[in-house]
């Protein structure tokens, strides 16, 4: 069979190398930890705690703010510390809960009591994955409980779980799906069960052959999962490619993937589910991967959400002399920060650390029409003319071209011989072009 | 740490290509096409294609220079324009051709537009065109030493058979970089591999040009004729590496292949009804004055605003398959019908064609009552027409034999000859003639075959006033002469007209070569 795959995309270096046979380590946090209030789409979650009070792993500290977001949930037991700004991962201050562990992670009633899935009501695993508190572990940052809730449950035909993991050097995925298949397996059957028309695909890119194994040797016998491998390429775990790559179905911006009925979560999302569900463990950690020429030691970690991120760069070894970057996520759209003291939140998945900025080592020259940006641009643009339309900061040209279906992969950027920021331009007039229309409204 | 740590927005890894390494890349892939013309055409083609690189570089710098704009010589692309429009010269110009060319391609097409990437036509072809249209007897001089002859493509536009093998090889004469398809070739799959170029444009472009000239050319789906084609002149190397230049050719995958149909039918065009031999030159800079209303009609539809994008991948194939199944249709039944009507019409042209011969022979050879083929003089101008076509060393001109005829008389003496000869030079195209003659070569008669000259002016050597001048004579050869005629070998050039009087001079001497040739 042909592999599933999509139109566009690129084929970085993948430096993959360097974690991938790393197995995952608990790395256990140290005094302080903290719990920025907006760590999912949607309002920011309210406080339930204050300063001073005691609190135990797994208690939740802040609820949901409104229909879209999500519970937070303490990863320690400890005392508030208190609640004020603080720096994360995107460059801003976010109102955030301070933690003191006491390092004795006491846990609340009833943490990691084994419920029998079968037994279970549609709405009881609803309530548990919103108790929980998860969100897209992908990097989108989702509420998955309002993901779980379409309006029409039985138009869903595909539940997909995204294990492509096509952003360079992140191996945290790929060791899950090494390591805790069953846990992925049975995370996808609880959401099965929310949507009796569903089909549960698990798909993973071709380039991690012992992952693909690994997950259909756990999902052996499962009549409603089937594992699909994918062609490697570059943007090839973005929602609406993988969606058009299992299904053949094509959805825009204006589009949710329930409207192709579909949906689509990613591996940690679905092992997260499990756990909420199956082991009454709400999202207290995730799987993190430490990694990049810049890194000591690379590595892949259970981390604590709401450990910084200085922690596990000590704990892998440290930086190396002379890196000059360090980003959360992958290279290709992962956030450079100018700091290691920020907490690791739901959506952040790995470190990156890198020798070498490419972005600043070449210069820009001027566009020489040669195409590879419409070549590559997965959602069928022209950015060289949406680059010239954003060098005007002419909003409606910038429309008009279709420029608000870019969601910002950077296939065109890398691939530009001319060195032209064309996705920080895309950027930019998004944001224009979206704070226009909320003023609208 | 001591220092920052770098913060840029995302992405932040980038491809290892840049403008420059493209450049260099086309300049690797035209090697073999250099090497090649240089080896063809001498050390001299090598200094020809140094000036226009020089000249390409030193004008860009001095430009950028003089206006205080940064210095991008290091990119490599006047170093592509110098080359390329060096490869598109003959090999006799003055050094002089190639400077101005290259000031001119550097100077006025690219900067006076803005710089890379703002230039709306190929540099090298812009410079080029402007070469041809004001230096036409230099542009058009392939006589290089050690390399005679016409360019295959003028001898396939004059009726001639040209071989096809030495035309891909390079073995013909043409411009320094045009001779050799398999150079180009070999230069056009390297840029595919190294993946600077898609095959799209060049080979839909020649193949967009085969059938054009399948259908229009007048030599049907003649194979040896359609690879003369494809391989001689200026196809090659324009459809490799002048129409696939970035700058001036569609961004668009849809517009490309607009772009490179619209090319192959406008060379076809341009080839087959104009006056030259050559059309890729103008068609490709016509094509990129068109690049920004292609792009225009050909922008993509983005992802998911398909009809039916949420179906699925079945229904939108099922979509497509009708608008092609339809076309397909729509040429089959009409090719269908071309085939019919010419079928039905076949044989009647043929006779009518063959009774006005008969006329015309009789007319310009009263003395015989019955005609056969002269297999005798069918020999002697197949043996002074060259293999390239030109006939007795070329001193007539364009000229072919259409086929001789032996007058005879009632008791089977042959008692003249009919020679039909065409000459390509007429000014509205072909003329052909009946030339009857005695057997000693006396003219007898003459007739118009074919002649579509311009009314009123080359029309009129249709008129006795004119070709009974040529009736009657003994002479070996006619001169053209202005005013009056002095002598039996003078012919009074018709006024107005002198393209058409040389023209159909050329062609009667061409006649009486022959008969008084076979006579000697």
């Amino acid at each position: 069979m042909k592999l599933a795959t999509f139109r566009g995309g690129v084929h970085p270096d993948d430096g993959k190398s360097l974690a991938k046979d790393c197995p995952i380590q608990v790395l256990l946090p140290g005094n302080e930890l903290v719990f920025p209030l907006s760590q999912h789409i949607g309002a920011p979650a309210v406080p339930v705690v204050k300063k001073k009070d005691t609190v135990l792993m797994g208690q939740r500290i802040a609820e949901a703010g409104g229909f879209v977001s999500a519970n937070i949930v303490s990863s320690v037991s400890g005392v508030v510390k208190n609640i004020e700004p603080r720096l994360t991962v995107s460059g801003v201050k976010v109102n955030s809960i301070i933690i003191e562990n006491d390092g004795n992670y006491t846990p609340v009633e009833g943490l990691g009591a084994k419920r029998d899935l079968d037994s279970m009501s549609k709405q009881e695993i609803l309530t548990a994955v919103k108790d929980a508190g998860i969100v897209g572990l992908g990097g989108a940052g989702f509420p998955t409980h309002v993901k779980l809730s379409p309006k029409d449950p039985d138009a869903i035909d595909y539940i997909i779980v995204n294990g492509a993991e096509c952003e360079p050097y992140l191996t945290a995925d790929y060791r899950l799906m090494i390591e805790q298949p069953e846990k992925l397996v049975g995370g996808l059957k609880a959401m099965l069960k929310l949507f009796d028309n569903a089909k549960g695909v698990i798909a993973i890119e071709n380039n991690k052959p012992d992952a693909i194994a690994s997950v259909q040797k756990a999902a052996a016998g499962e009549e409603r999962i089937e594992v699909r491998p994918l062609k490697t390429k570059y943007p090839q775990g973005a929602e609406r490619n993988l969606i058009f790559a299992v299904t053949g179905r094509k959805i825009n911006s204006t589009k949710l993937p329930a409207d192709a009925g579909c949906i689509v979560d990613n591996v940690d999302t679905v092992v997260s589910t499990y756990m909420a569900v199956a082991e009454s463990t709400p999202l207290m950690r995730r799987i993190f991967t430490a990694t990049g020429e810049g890194i000591e030691k690379p590595a892949n970690y259970e981390v604590k959400i709401g450990m910084s991120f200085a922690e596990i760069a000590e704990a892998s070894g440290g930086l190396k002399e002379g890196t000059t970057k360090i980003i959360a996520g992958g290279p290709m759209m992962g956030m450079a920060m100018s700091s290691l003291d920020v907490p690791v939140g739901k959506t952040n998945s790995a470190l990156l650390a890198l020798l070498k900025d490419e972005a600043a080592e070449y210069e820009e020259t001027a566009c020489i029409n040669c195409g590879r940006c419409v070549d590559v641009c997965p959602s069928r643009l022209v950015p060289k003319m949406m680059m010239d339309a954003a060098e005007r900061f002419d909003k409606e040209s910038f429309i008009a071209l279709n420029g608000m279906e870019c969601y910002e992969c950077g296939s065109c950027t890398y691939a530009c011989p001319a060195k032209r920021p064309l996705t920080q331009g895309f950027k930019q007039m998004r944001q224009a072009v979206m704070a226009d229309r909320r003023k609208k409204k | 740490m001591d220092g920052l740590f770098h913060v840029s927005s995302s992405p932040h890894v980038r491809s290892k290509d840049t403008s420059a390494s493209i450049m260099f890349d086309v300049a690797i892939a035209l090697v073999p096409a250099t090497i090649f013309g240089i080896w063809r055409f001498g050390l001299y083609s090598a200094l020809i294609l140094l000036v226009a690189i020089g000249f390409a570089i030193l004008s860009e710098y001095m430009f950028e220079r003089l206006t205080g704009q940064k210095i991008t010589i290091a990119d490599g692309s006047a170093l592509v324009t110098g080359l390329l429009l060096g490869l598109n010269l003959p090999a006799t110009v003055p050094l002089w051709i190639p400077a101005l060319g290259s000031a001119f391609a550097i100077l006025f097409v690219k900067q006076f537009f803005g710089g890379l990437g703002q230039n709306f036509m190929n540099p090298a072809l812009g410079a080029r065109c402007f070469l041809l249209i004001s230096f036409t007897g230099l542009m058009g001089n392939f006589n290089v030493d050690g390399v005679s002859g016409a360019t295959p493509l003028a001898i396939l536009k004059s009726g001639g058979n040209i071989d096809v093998a030495a035309s891909f090889l390079g073995m013909t004469n043409g411009t320094i970089g045009e001779v050799s398809a398999l150079a180009l070739i070999i230069g056009g799959i390297y840029l595919l591999v190294r993946k600077v170029i898609t095959w799209h444009i060049p080979v839909i472009y020649v193949c967009s040009f085969a059938i054009f000239e399948a259908l229009f050319a007048g030599h049907g789906a003649d194979p040896r004729f359609l690879l003369a084609e494809i391989f001689s002149g200026g196809l090659m190397l324009g459809a490799i590496f002048m129409a696939t230049d970035y700058v001036s050719c569609p961004i668009t995958k849809n517009g490309k292949i607009v772009y490179a149909v619209l090319l192959g039918v406008l060379t076809g065009i341009l080839r087959t009804l104009g006056p030259s031999a050559e059309g890729v030159s103008y068609a490709i800079i016509l094509c990129n004055i068109m690049v920004p209303l292609i792009e225009r009609v050909t922008m993509p539809k983005a992802f998911g605003y398909e009809k039916n994008a949420l179906q699925g991948r079945q229904k939108i194939s099922m979509k497509l398959y009708k608008p092609a199944a339809a076309l397909v249709g729509i040429t089959a039944i009409a090719g269908l019908l071309l085939g019919v009507v010419y079928e039905l019409t076949k044989g009647p042209i043929a006779d009518a064609e063959l009774k006005a011969k008969a006329a015309a022979y009789a007319a310009v050879c009263p003395q015989a009552s019955e005609f056969e083929a002269a297999q005798e003089l069918d020999e002697y101008t197949a043996s002074i027409t060259a293999a390239d076509g030109s006939v007795a060393d070329g001193q007539f001109g364009r000229v072919v034999y259409d086929g001789n005829y032996a007058g005879l008389d009632e008791n089977g003496n042959v008692v003249g000859y009919v020679v039909n000869v065409t000459t390509k030079e007429g000014f509205g195209g072909e003329i052909s003639i009946s030339v009857g003659m005695d057997t000693e070569g006396k003219t007898t008669g003459l007739a118009f075959l074919t002649i579509n000259e311009t009314a009123g002016l080359g029309m009129n050597a249709t008129k006795e006033s004119f070709y009974t001048q040529y009736v009657d004579k003994q002479v070996e050869e006619f001169t053209l002469v202005k005013g009056a005629a002095s002598a039996d070998n003078e012919i009074s050039a018709m006024s107005g007209a002198s393209v058409t009087s040389q023209a159909v001079t050329n062609a009667v001497n061409a006649a009486l070569y022959a008969v008084q040739g076979l006579s000697e």
